[in-house]
């Protein structure tokens, strides 16, 4: 069986400088494009001291129809990881194949105009996401009745309740209907119903056979849905037998941390800092 | 580089198996070569062209967004887009028209104004909109993966349109003044195409900038109303010193707006000034396009 997914030695550097100050002045730009060719004749040694390595040496395959989950600490490099999956960002170095469409959601709602119309919005946030308007057309009953705000649809969604808001969201995520699908902590929000709701739709998912890369800190989530576990720690990627070993290594690696912070766990934390500071 | 590929296909299994069963397995075909390749930043490419078709619904929702939106949030809507350069006119009038008299070659001054500062607010409205676009897309950007070329590319087409409506004024503009229409008419479509990809180049290449170096969207007003004074919109160019005249059509506005107005009005057409134009316009499309792609793969990092 061949892989739908093949990630070959993936890393992603980020630069500390340009993490510390997002958006430089011109007189620092200026100052940095006169620097820049002596620092390029420096080498590579002198960017590496100044860089972080947020994902580095991370290879897997994934077969089509599996269910992987990534758990790890906050900066671990999951979202990295995600995010260059999804094409947002480029990886700095390795590569990486995927032989089917790709649909991500790393959350729900994205594109959302509180000015516009909840039927407004659910055709620009499908066409976002990467649906064919075609396909949102013959959906969008079907979206509409999933969310349950059908009498607020010619309504502009920022008079909506964050609850509706939010159903709306996921409504048109639902009917997402890529090969592959990754999902980023998105059901971390809402109410016990919701999550619900979304777990069904989750399960609804992995019995069509699409293949779902799944980030959560929700162990029981991830134990009901996941055939396959990767632990992200400190930019690495470890692969184990089963979801039931992962989160118990996983588990134990996590007391660990609590006792004493472990070097791991404070590379991961700096690059959380980093992450909160961009 | 993305493509819909009739071959893959998932499967339609109802059945409710956990764990994964192998049926899934043999029940997706996957192509031969992958859709998607995702690769480091290469030190030499073009935006991606075929990617960029894949998602042009997008595109079209993007300007449709954009409409939408500013009608329902102005109580005027579509009449600002005439009132603009309407008003720019009146003012130019009254204080170079009235007090300074600007000496226009035989056609009333608000006609000569109003046939440049309509192509001239499309072009710095565009160029204007376009370079804060992506950074005021940042939400999508870190969310979601799209050709981002589409969203400067999108804020000049929401220009266009404006553009097209403002154009009907013109119109009158010229019955009411008696102008008779010459056979040059027919370049002007050329002219406005000619315009978007100058607005284009000058509106990505500014947009990226902007994701990295925030001052550039300080700049920009200062710089397009440098632009606009460069430019023959106020004056003619015949005003301009012969010999700085060469340098004078440097300026890819130029050649643009001068010819914008000869060709509306009847008058002498510059065809040297548009061939330079038009070259200028085409390396500056090319520089743009490779500078924004080579800064396009850390926008989600730096924006």
């Amino acid at each position: 069986m061949r892989p739908i997914i093949q990630v070959r030695d993936l890393g992603k550097r980020y630069h500390l400088r340009k993490a510390r100050n997002t958006n430089p002045t011109l007189r620092e730009a200026v100052v940095g494009a006169l620097r820049w060719p002596i620092e390029r004749l420096g080498g590579r040694n002198g960017s590496e001291k100044n860089s972080l390595w947020a994902l580095r040496h991370v290879s897997f395959d994934v077969l089509p129809g599996e269910v992987v989950g990534i758990i790890g600490p906050n900066g671990a490099g999951k979202s990295t990881l995600l995010k260059i999956l999804s094409r947002i960002t480029k990886p700095s170095e390795g590569e990486v194949d995927i032989y089917g469409r790709v649909g991500s959601l790393l959350e729900i709602g994205t594109g959302f105009h509180p000015d516009l119309t909840g039927r407004e919005n659910i055709y620009l946030n499908a066409v976002i996401l990467g649906m064919k308007h075609a396909e949102t057309k013959r959906k969008f009953d079907e979206i509409v009745a999933f969310s349950e705000v059908e009498q607020f649809l010619d309504m502009p969604v920022k008079f909506y309740s964050s609850g509706m808001y939010l159903r709306l969201a996921f409504a048109v995520a639902a009917h997402l209907e890529p090969e592959i699908l990754i999902l980023d902590e998105v059901l971390a929000v809402g109410d016990a119903t919701f999550q619900k709701k979304c777990l069904s739709k989750m399960n609804e998912v992995r019995s069509q056979g699409r293949t779902v890369f799944f980030v959560s800190h929700n162990m029981l989530a991830i134990k009901q849905m996941c055939n396959r576990v990767f632990i992200v720690n400190g930019g690495r990627l470890s692969a184990t037998p089963d979801p039931a070993t992962a989160i118990a290594t996983y588990a134990a690696s996590g007391a660990n941390a609590e006792k004493g912070r472990t070097g791991i766990n404070q590379f991961g934390s700096g690059l959380n800092n980093m992450a909160a500071s961009a | 580089m993305i493509s819909e590929n009739p071959r893959v296909s998932a499967a339609n299994l109802t059945s409710k198996a956990p764990p994964l069963s192998e049926k899934f397995h043999s029940s997706l075909i996957l192509p031969e070569d992958p859709l998607i390749k995702i690769r480091p930043t290469r030190s030499w490419s073009f935006i991606d062209l075929r990617d960029v078709w894949a998602h042009r619904e997008l595109f079209y929702f993007l300007v449709w967004r954009d409409l939408k939106v500013r009608y329902k949030q102005t109580l005027l809507g579509a009449l600002w887009v005439i009132l603009q350069p309407g008003l720019m006119t009146l003012i130019f009038m009254v204080f170079l028209g009235l007090l300074v008299r600007v000496p226009t070659p035989g056609v009333p001054y608000p006609l000569f104004l109003y046939a440049a500062l309509l192509p001239w607010t499309f072009f710095s409205n565009a160029v204007a909109s376009s370079s804060y676009s992506l950074v005021a897309s940042a939400h999508m950007i870190t969310r979601v993966y799209f050709p981002r070329v589409m969203v400067p590319a999108a804020m000049v087409a929401v220009r266009l349109s404006d553009f097209l409506i403002a154009f009907v004024i013109v119109v009158g503009l010229i019955i009411y003044y008696g102008v008779h229409p010459t056979w040059s008419l027919l370049v002007l479509p050329v002219l406005v195409a000619h315009l978007t990809l100058l607005a284009v180049a000058v509106g990505l290449w500014l947009a990226a900038l902007n994701v990295r170096y925030r001052d550039v969207g300080t700049v920009i007003p200062v710089l397009l109303q440098l632009w606009m004074f460069v430019s023959p919109i106020i004056y003619p160019s015949s005003m301009v010193p012969a010999r700085w005249r060469g340098l004078y059509f440097l300026n890819p506005l130029a050649g643009i707006i001068e010819n914008f107005r000869a060709c509306l009005l009847g008058l002498p057409f510059n065809r040297d000034g548009l061939i330079i134009s038009a070259c200028i316009t085409l390396a500056l499309l090319f520089y743009s396009a490779h500078a924004f792609r080579r800064m396009e793969d850390e926008f989600a990092d730096v924006i």
